[in-house]
């Protein structure tokens, strides 16, 4: 299987009730849409907490960065308890407190001031060198140039798989290791919610138009069931 | 407006980082807890209820709570409702989009003028829920 450049996952807190929960979503945002398109995806932080067992196998699977508006850090801790260590944990607040900036303390986006929009600059600038760093430490990592590391998801290799969708080649970005996860789950091939569950998984950070799922569903049952006969690790 | 007898209504949104309607629920919330019913009515960090916060949870459960979710898999609803939260009803973004057919609402960062205009509406609703809750009709 070929390898794919490694995307990290980011998970922001978003916190309803504080400036700093609004300042976290945007600078995330940020990130994903102008300053690192394309090497980064999120997770909603409710629905991975609530049990949402395709997000959680992701974040087993890949580099996660949390991003918290509070000393509480709710997404560092929703993270490592449901999926294991983060490789980076950045805290709002303490950021703020460090460059010496305040907020207006307006919650909504409509109403921030031009501080507030530097402060999510900020952020967000923190948060791409924070993603730029583990995107290193994992290639280097890769190419054994680091020491090795025995909890860090970002140690793991993440090769693509490729699947045969309406006549089309597409790859999927960690496709062995989602294999992996969901044979040491106990998924059997026979199992009627199969499909399903594997479709549920890889859709969260590979996008499946909906005219396209049982396209997906069944090349992904038949490739799983290939993966089990070959015994493949 | 007063507040409720057992303490401002909750209005807890999903903010779902990954949608449009996340934000549009967002929005929502601080427009009913910042600008109509601000007296009455109040927020809590989802995230924080999810993770068990003592404060947070008795919260949800004590006083009367209007979950605001965007997409389908209920995040906030489930989550409160996991909590054993009292909830007074649940408005969902996406039902606001069936009096707006072929709308433009933005992206999951700002939301443009079909966006703001349904925020409104889901807003007017849930003060109006507000309203209604202190004056002791319902939950």
């Amino acid at each position: 299987m070929a390898e794919e450049p490694i995307k990290v996952g980011i998970i922001s807190c978003a916190g309803e009730e504080i400036p700093e929960g609004t300042v976290s979503r945007l600078a995330v945002r940020r990130v994903l849409e102008s300053l690192r398109p394309g090497q980064a995806v999120t997770l909603c932080l409710p629905l991975f907490l609530a049990g949402a067992e395709g997000e959680r196998e992701f974040a087993r699977n890949y580099p996660t960065i949390t991003i918290d508006g509070c000393e509480k850090q709710c997404a560092k801790w929703g993270t490592e308890t449901h999926s294991g260590p983060v490789s980076a944990a950045l805290v709002v607040t303490d950021m703020l407190k460090e460059a010496g900036v305040s907020l207006s303390g307006a919650r909504s986006g409509q109403r921030l001031t031009e501080a507030d929009l530097a402060a999510v600059g900020m952020v967000a600038e923190s948060i791409a060198e924070a993603l730029d760093k583990v995107a290193v430490e994992c290639e280097e990592r890769q190419s054994g140039t680091a020491e090795s590391s025995t909890s860090c998801a970002c140690a793991a290799s993440l090769p693509a798989g490729t699947l045969e969708i309406n006549g089309k080649s597409v790859r999927i970005a960690g496709l062995p290791l989602i294999f992996t996860q969901c044979r040491e789950d106990g998924l059997r091939v026979d199992d009627p919610e199969v499909s399903k569950r594997l479709l549920e998984i890889v859709r969260v950070y590979h996008p499946v138009d909906d005219h396209e799922e049982r396209a997906y569903a069944a090349a992904l049952r038949d490739a799983y069931a290939v993966f089990l006969e070959s015994g493949q690790h | 407006m007063a507040e409720p007898a057992n303490g401002k209504v909750l209005v807890i949104p999903c903010s779902g980082v990954g949608k449009v309607h996340g934000l549009m629920a967002r929005e929502a919330t601080y427009r009913v807890v910042e600008d109509l019913e601000p007296q009455a009515s109040a927020t809590l960090c989802l995230a924080l209820l999810v993770k068990g916060d003592e404060e947070a949870v008795t919260a949800v459960r004590t006083r009367p709570c209007i979950t605001v979710d965007g997409c389908p898999k209920l995040c906030s609803y489930k989550n409160v409702e996991l909590a054993g939260g009292n909830i007074a009803e649940s408005v969902r973004v996406v039902d606001a989009f069936k009096g707006h057919k072929g709308a433009q609402p933005g992206t999951a960062t700002e939301l443009e003028h079909d966006g703001r205009t349904i925020t409104e509406e889901i807003a007017q609703r849930v003060a109006a829920r507000v309203r209604a809750l202190c004056a002791g009709e319902g939950k």
